[in-house]
This record gives C-alpha cells, sequence and structure tokens, in this order.
C-alpha cells in the first residue's frame, strides 16, 4: 500500500518519532494541517510509539514524583476553553450565591499569584543581599525601574513557566520564561567564581542563531540578582558561558549551562 | 557525555510497577482544572514510563531526571490540551517525554559538535541497540520489533530510542533519505497492526 504521493506523506513515520527538524519538520506540520487522513494516520502511528515508550520504562529515581508535585503548585496552567478559574473571575462582581444561598466556596489562591509572590520573595532576597535595593542612585532608576517593570512583567505572565537546571561546574540556574511577552528571567546560585577579568554571559542559541543576552551580575551570597532576556524565538535555549568581563560577539567558550526553552 | 559508565539498571525491569493506563484519560482531565491529587495520580501511572523513554534517549541520568521534571511539568502545565478523541492519554503523555528529550539530546550533540567539530556521529546503531535491548522489558514489543525486517528495525530504533532524525540515521546506516523515511512509516505501521492484534 504505496501511496502514490512519497512526499510528504511518508513523513509521517519518522515524525511520530520525532526524527523530522528543522525545515523538514515546518514543512510536514503545514501539510499535517491539511491533511485529515495524516493527522489519523499520525495518531495511530504514535500510539504504536507510546508502546515502544512503555517497553523501555525503568524505575524512576527516589523522589520524582514528589518533586514534580511539588514544582506543580508553583506553576501556571494553560487554560482550557472556558476554565472554571475564569468564570469565577469572570463573575467575581457579582458574586452570585448558590442555590442553599451561601456564597460559593472560593476557590484556591490562583496559581499565578502564589507563582509571582514566591518568586518575588526570591528576588527581593536576592537584591536585598546584593545590596541593589539600598545603593540605587537617582540617575539609574529610570533604566533601573524599566528593567524591573519588564522583569515583573514576566514573572507575573499568565504563561509564565519557570524552568531550573545545573550548570556543569556546580550550581543552578532558575529561569522564568513568558512565550507571550518573549522573555524570560534567570537568576542564578552557587555558579563557581570565575577569575579576574572573567564573567559569565547569557546566550540564546537556537534556529534564529546566537544572540548574546548580557552578562550574570556580580554574585552576591553566591547568587546573582535577576537579568532580562528578550526576544525569544522559536527553538531556543538559553546558555551561559565564560567570557572575557567585556563580552564576547560570539559564544567562545563551551557554555557551563545549556536549556532547552521549547514549551 | 559519558556514554557507556554503568548505569544503576536493576536488572530486568520486570520489578517495575506500572499502573494500567485505565483512567488515566479521565485524571488528566481532572488535573486540567487544577487538581494536585490527581496530577499525582497521573505521576504514578506514567513516571516510569517517561523516565525509561527519556533515559533511553537522553542517556545522561542526572539529565534524564531533569527532562522527566520538565515532562511532568509541562502534563500539569498543558493538561487542558489533551483530546481523548484524538488518541490515548498514555501516548499523549509519551509524545511530550519524548520530544522534549530528543530537544535535550540534540542541543546537547550540538554542544557536542562545538567542542570538537570533526567527529559527528560516533555513536553507531550497535551502541543504541544494545543500551534498548536490555531495558526492553516487555515481551510482546520485543516480538513485533523482531518481526520487522533489518532495515526497519534499525531505522525505528534509531529515530526512537536513539533520538537521530531521519536524515542523521540515513548517514549512520548509509541508506537513501527517502528509503529511510518509508522504512520509518511502514516499521511503525507493521508494529502498531503487531501490537494491535490480540492486546
Amino acid at each position: 500500500m504505496r501511496p502514490r504521493r512519497p512526499e510528504p506523506h511518508t513523513l509521517a513515520g519518522a515524525y511520530a518519532m520525532d526524527a523530522v527538524a528543522g525545515a523538514d519538520r515546518a514543512r510536514f506540520e503545514r501539510h499535517l494541517a491539511r491533511c485529515p487522513a495524516c493527522t489519523r494516520e499520525l495518531a495511530e502511528l504514535r500510539e504504536a510509539t507510546a508502546r515502544l515508550a512503555g517497553a523501555a520504562a525503568a524505575e524512576p529515581p527516589a523522589g520524582l514524583i514528589q518533586r514534580a508535585v511539588a514544582s506543580a503548585t508553583r506553576t501556571p496552567q494553560l487554560p482550557a476553553a472556558p476554565r472554571p478559574a475564569e468564570r469565577w473571575r469572570r463573575r467575581r462582581g457579582h458574586q452570585p450565591r448558590t442555590r442553599t444561598g451561601r456564597r460559593p466556596a472560593p476557590p484556591r489562591p490562583a496559581l499565578r499569584a502564589r507563582l509571582a509572590l514566591a518568586l518575588a520573595a526570591v528576588f527581593l532576597a536576592v537584591a536585598a543581599a546584593s545590596g541593589a535595593i539600598a545603593f540605587t542612585t537617582e540617575h539609574q532608576l529610570g533604566a533601573a525601574a524599566l528593567r524591573d517593570h519588564q522583569i515583573a512583567q514576566v514573572m507575573t505572565a499568565r504563561d509564565a513557566v519557570m524552568l531550573t537546571a545545573r550548570a556543569r561546574p556546580g550550581g543552578t540556574a532558575t529561569v522564568v520564561m513568558s512565550h507571550r511577552y518573549r522573555s524570560l528571567v534567570l537568576t542564578t546560585a552557587g555558579l563557581p567564581p570565575l577569575p579576574a577579568g572573567h564573567r559569565y554571559e547569557v546566550w540564546l542559541m537556537g534556529p534564529s542563531g546566537d544572540r548574546a543576552a548580557g552578562l550574570l551580575p556580580a554574585p552576591h551570597g553566591g547568587m546573582t540578582s535577576p537579568v532580562i532576556a528578550t526576544g525569544l524565538a522559536t527553538g531556543d535555549s538559553i546558555a551561559l558561558t565564560v567570557a572575557p568581563a567585556g563580552g564576547s560577539p560570539q559564544p567562545e567558550s563551551t557554555p557551563v549551562l545549556m536549556l532547552s526553552l521549547t514549551a | 557525555m559519558g556514554r557507556s559508565e554503568a548505569r544503576p539498571f536493576t536488572g530486568p525491569a520486570a520489578d517495575v510497577r506500572q499502573l494500567p493506563d485505565t483512567d488515566l484519560g479521565a485524571f488528566l482531565g481532572e488535573v486540567a482544572k487544577g487538581d494536585q491529587a490527581a496530577f499525582e495520580a497521573v505521576c504514578a501511572r506514567t513516571a516510569a514510563t517517561v523516565f525509561g523513554v527519556v533515559r533511553s534517549v537522553v542517556r545522561d541520568p542526572f539529565q534524564a531526571e531533569e527532562v522527566c521534571q520538565e515532562v511532568l511539568l509541562e502534563v500539569w502545565r498543558c493538561a487542558s490540551r489533551f483530546r481523548p478523541g484524538r488518541g490515548s492519554a498514555m501516548a499523549w503523555v509519551t509524545t511530550i517525554a519524548h520530544r522534549r528529550a530528543v530537544d535535550r539530546v540534540r542541543a546537547e550533540r550540538r554542544l557536542a559538535e562545538r567542542e570538537q567539530r570533526a567527529t559527528a556521529h560516533t555513536i553507531a546503531y550497535d551502541e543504541v541497540a544494545e543500551a534498548v535491548q536490555a531495558r526492553l522489558d516487555r515481551e510482546r514489543v520485543r516480538r513485533c520489533l523482531g518481526s520487522l525486517t533489518e532495515l526497519q528495525r534499525e531505522s525505528v530504533t534509531l529515530a526512537y530510542y536513539g533520538g537521530y532524525t531521519f536524515r542523521e540515521v540515513s548517514g549512520l546506516l548509509g541508506v537513501a533519505e527517502g528509503t529511510v523515511k518509508t522504512r520509518m512509516r511502514d516499521g511503525l505501521i507493521r508494529l502498531r497492526d503487531c501490537l494491535g492484534a490480540g492486546r
């Protein structure tokens, strides 16, 4: 049952296994959008790949589930068509009563608000530790205020997602990312100190090329205050390299950390 | 990346407790409404599979764990996008897991290529196949994989468990790209038919 038209339908198998990348993938996805037969076939092939996955099942590391559940409490969810939380928000103005006359039970605190609170606490602690609050001079305030505004925007974005990664030489990076604002906020903790004349440099790397996204500020108490990177593009990863103190036009060293930002 | 270090894999994974797929879709529906208990249930039912497939592709156990965290969080975050009519809940979850794993391993390979531009792909089919064979605990899947032609099996194994693109697989096997594409599709269709019969 070989199809008459070899391209691009035959890619369904490869696509079901994520074996189609770059321009090939974009082309196939365009085809997929207007080919209901392919969509059906793909769904069936994915049942087969799910079995391949199941065949590889292995004891997960201890604590994996607990950590996932703990992170979930801090991570906002994508809205479904009409979400209960949103319905509630919409009608909050007139507080409807239930048939028994009581007010409906208040929903749990919005995850987004909790995420923002938790992160704000972390970032304030970092900012206080680095003296950023105490020593901001007036002429710096304009740029700093704008930057803080952008950071707050990302951290409270409805689609904000938090990712963490460990760096090769030790230390961790925490990223809060918003696709809506095409931006991310990065903090680090415990990165090894660098020799004089060197700094950690942030990069966005992906199909749109490698773009420098600024130098990490000097750490205080092992933590760096938040930096914002804007202009995220599809398929980007964030990377940290060790660079000369002035920064470099191209990533010259092997990144000490690389984290895929694909949602 | 350590390729062949002794992994703490505890023999045939017969003792891996995998709860049945039943109700997984229903639980996902609850997760979409923000139910954390349902999310825990989903994790309990999928963690072994998610970890297994991610580790097959990513290989480095530490990174595999990181990717698993991301996968489970994505399940939490995107649960509302699961459409029961379009396939099983397990297929939805494993699709997320595999894509994340592949993204990670390709980023790593880009890194490796930056480091040593010359040696592109030193990992051959045998190495991927060997690592996978040790883990295929489901007799039926193993048997069905065995029923494929050699080229179909190699193409499917390298793509799915190795995380290689069809173009890379073509290079690794020294077979035309068009041939690899069709073998991947034919191989998966055959697998599906084999696995589907008398489930």
